[in-house]
């Protein structure tokens, strides 16, 4: 099926999508507010939390959910995620068609009218959050920090981010804002709150049925009283690595972390795009990638072994468990596979069903509402094609396209968690 | 012999699906989504990690297997004399995977093109088995690798230490890809023989979803399948005694935050549950402990809980529970206050707004699991091996009521019968 999303500016980088669809169970509305990560970084993310978690007209959270079960179990989510050098800020709620009510109620309209409650009128007083509550999330905060290193793979890709940018407004670490957490107040999410409205460059998605006028309306209204000075968001792209670091670090774990960080060559999010993230996924995507095939499948030498790219930044990262001892020949084979793409002695066959996947895997993107209002958050800040244009760009990517990317990429860093030998038992 | 087919209408949903009773001795449900690009479709046998012990039609004993062969099977399976399976999707597109569960074991496609092409390769690979002893071998090294993973996972550890605390017989209590040691047992001969037992068609089903139709999924499966004499397999229903087997359970791990999981057995006079007592049961701990319960809240004040806060009514063949878990300082005050809230509910009865509130909030949350083809499947293929419909939990919540509800608290929950384990962090050296 072809959707298009349909673009409504209603101010200066300030803009709904709709995407009509109507043959969906549920309706999704996101509100996506994008802000350079550096400044308010902590408060950010205690302030997504509080958004999400009361308001002046639901002041206590126990009424806030059960408005929510009565709007048959409508979910409601807060969070900040870390897009290249910005944070976006994503207020979301899905609910289920009116027409699969009990009884025919529009919640649709009820539900836009929870968003913009929740965005535009929180519960403050005096140029302050509710200090209780602000206590609550920021303790919360902190301990999804704290318990960053039980997810053991994530961690170490963190870290080896951490290590390669520790220059640059990408490489904030989690012990930074960790501290910054613990120095802020409620009046610092307040004014981040206040900030956020004047500066972010913000989109609300519509995904399902909606009254677009209505929709419009409540935007406008929320904006209404707001001092609006909106900011660029950018991202430092620095191409090329001078050099190779070494980082290793260890734990008491079974399985040691291998992680590589290269620089891509990238100049911004759009440069080359399309060719990188083909020959990103025939090094290390699916099934059919050299990074699978060789390092798994031949040699048994981990379960997993893929590699990443993160647009928004111009990086790709590749991940593997190993055991310690085989740090050196996972290294030699993953520049061994390496090099066969920058020769272009990957096969036709890898080249051939990489695309197919791709462009297989995007044209089922739009056939559930998650899936669509993920595709729209990801381009909140740029431009947004259709699918078929997307597809269109990939099935122009030539081997000769992939042999350039994986030419621009340079290692930065070689970054192991290290774990017990694999004879030690616990 | 021919192929029976059978529509199964939701009116309330406006939803309907094929069942398919096929020649070859499988069940085929056809789920077409209008307006869907993609189709995603599950091959999957009734045979998971619990199966360490079996019974064949006129079979006096139960024939013992090693730990985690299930899931060793299922990698394996993928293989073939010529082209693997997944060099084999490589040339459609399709995007492929398996995984294998307590109970179950699924191989898996979604694709937006190519569905014959993709519905050929997985009925062909699941029911044409290769494996040799050098194969075997290889496998055990990635297999390790994964092994080795999970272990180093603090939330698969705390639950399977709460496991084996809380069951004295009972496999669920096994990790399901087995140990290192238990894999070094598997040989290529085991595994004909526990694919030739479980690998029958009558143990089996698929689950096609989203842009299908039931002609193409069954011109291929008159083709692929073939006719193969059912086999009587018989589950072992493990004799579990009421009791746990150990209240307290505590281990230490490189982790930042300690964890929890807290787990209150059921005594089950029969191997499974109904979804009607399975949804009563997620009914009574939203009401206990959702994010409007007064439990939750005060938990959250204290301090005593965040948000890796989560509970769930845990079962499957010969074991049920209430399962909550988390991250605390003070686990053993989390465990204690929860127990108290269910006596306290026990005794005064659910209320019936708060009924009300969980039976919408529940209704909307199966309504939103229709959307998508693969949550679809994957319910679906639960469903089947249970032997219900997932048009069934829509009808349970609206005819279901309260003095049920208040029914099954009374009797199903005791909540002197739990274990609690604990992960601390490690000392700093």
């Amino acid at each position: 099926m072809v959707i298009k999303p349909e673009i409504v500016e209603i101010g200066e980088k300030i803009r709904a999508v709709f995407v009509p669809t109507g043959n969906f169970k549920t309706n999704i509305i996101t509100a996506s507010l994008t802000v350079p990560r550096e400044k308010n970084l902590a408060a950010n993310i205690v302030l997504s939390r509080l958004l999400a978690y009361s308001s002046a007209k639901y002041p206590d959270p126990i009424m806030l959910n059960a408005h929510k079960e009565m709007l048959y179990g409508t979910s409601v989510s807060g969070v900040s995620v870390k897009s290249g050098e910005s944070t976006r800020i994503e207020l979301s709620a899905d609910f289920i068609d009116s027409k699969l009510t009990f009884d025919g109620e529009d919640l649709s309209l009820k539900v836009m009218s929870l968003i913009s409650e929740l965005l535009f009128n929180p519960d403050c007083r005096d140029g302050k959050f509710d200090r209780e509550k602000f206590l609550l999330h920021r303790r919360l905060a902190i301990e999804i920090i704290d318990s960053e290193q039980n997810d053991k793979r994530a961690y170490a890709l963190q870290r080896m981010f951490e290590n390669m940018c520790a220059d640059e407004v990408f490489g904030i670490s989690s012990a930074e804002i960790r501290k910054d957490l613990e120095a802020l107040d409620e009046a610092d999410i307040y004014n981040a709150w206040k900030e956020l409205l004047s500066t972010a460059t913000v989109q609300f998605n519509f995904v399902g049925t909606f009254d677009r006028e209505k929709a419009l309306e409540i935007i406008r209204q929320g904006f209404a009283g707001v001092d609006r000075h909106p900011v660029e968001n950018s991202t430092l792209f620095v191409e090329r690595a001078e050099d190779v670091t070494e980082v290793t670090e260890t734990m008491d774990i079974n399985q040691s972390k291998l992680v590589l960080g290269f620089r891509n060559g990238m100049t911004d999010k759009d440069d080359d795009f399309y060719a990188r993230q083909m020959m990103t996924d025939i090094f290390g995507g699916g099934a059919y990638s050299r990074l699978f095939m060789n390092v798994r499948e031949k040699l048994s030498l981990c379960y997993y072994c893929s590699a990443r790219m993160f647009r928004n930044k111009g990086v790709m990262a590749v991940q593997s468990g190993i055991e310690k001892e085989n740090r050196q020949k996972v290294l030699d084979e993953i520049l061994a596979q390496l090099e066969v793409m920058k020769k272009g002695e990957f096969t036709d066959g890898e080249f051939e069903s990489s695309k197919k996947a791709i462009c297989d895997s995007l044209r089922g993107a739009f056939d559930t509402p998650e899936g669509i209002d993920l595709y729209l958050s990801l381009k909140s800040d740029s431009k947004i094609d259709s699918i078929e244009e997307t597809i269109e760009k990939y099935e122009k990517v030539t081997r000769e396209d992939i042999v350039r990317a994986a030419n621009d990429l340079t290692l930065d860093t070689v970054y192991m968690l290290e774990g017990r030998d694999s004879g030690d038992d616990e | 012999m021919t192929n029976k087919i059978k529509e199964v209408v939701s009116e309330r949903l406006s939803e309907k699906y094929y069942e398919i009773d096929h020649k070859s001795g499988l069940k085929i449900y056809v789920y077409p989504k209008e307006n869907a690009s993609s189709s995603y479709v599950i091959f999957g046998t009734r045979y998971g990690s619990i199966d360490t012990q079996f019974k064949l039609g006129t079979d006096t004993e139960f024939t013992c297997v090693p730990e985690g062969i299930a899931h060793f099977l299922e990698h394996k399976l993928f293989e073939s004399e010529e082209l693997d399976a997944f060099e084999r999707y490589a040339k459609t597109g399709a995007s492929a995977n398996a995984y294998t569960s307590f109970d179950r074991t699924c191989y898996l496609f979604s694709c937006s093109g190519n569905l014959k092409e993709n519905l050929e390769i997985l009925m062909d690979f699941v029911t044409h088995p290769y494996f040799t002893e050098a194969t075997v071998q290889k496998e055990q090294g990635i297999i390790g690798q994964e092994i080795k993973m999970t272990e180093d996972d603090p939330d698969w550890s705390v639950l399977f230490s709460l496991l084996r605390a809380m069951y004295k017989q009972h496999p669920v209590q096994i990790e399901i890809a087995g140990t290192v040691e238990s894999i070094s047992q598997i040989t290529a001969e085991l595994l004909y023989r526990c694919y030739n037992v479980f690998y029958n068609l009558g143990n089996m089903a698929i689950c096609a979803v989203g842009n299908v139709d039931t002609d193409t999924v069954l011109e291929v499966a008159n083709r692929v399948l073939e006719y193969r004499e059912p086999v009587k397999i018989e589950r072992r229903f493990f004799p579990e005694p009421k009791e746990v087997n150990r209240e307290y359970t505590e281990t230490t791990a490189p982790v930042g935050t300690p964890l929890f999981a807290m787990g209150i057995k059921e005594n089950i006079p029969t191997p499974e549950r109904t979804e009607r007592e399975i949804i009563i049961s997620q009914i009574i701990l939203d009401v206990l402990c959702s994010k409007t319960s007064v439990l939750y809240n005060e938990l959250l004040k204290e301090g005593l809980i965040n948000t890796a806060f989560n509970y769930e009514y845990f079962c499957g063949y010969g074991y049920a529970m209430l399962l909550f878990s988390g991250e605390s300082d003070n686990a053993a005050e989390v465990s204690k206050r929860i127990k108290e809230a269910l006596k306290e509910l026990q005794k005064n009865g659910i209320k019936q707004e708060a009924f009300e509130r969980v039976r919408r909030m529940l209704y909307g949350n199966t309504v939103k699991s229709l959307n998508s083809p693969e949550e679809i499947a994957n319910d679906m293929i639960a469903s089947v091996f249970s032997g219900e419909s997932i048009f069934d939990a829509p009808e349970i919540l609206s005819s279901l009521t309260l003095a049920e509800v208040n029914d099954r608290l009374k009797k199903a929950i005791d909540t002197d019968c739990s274990s609690l384990s604990v992960i601390k962090p490690e000392v700093q050296k």
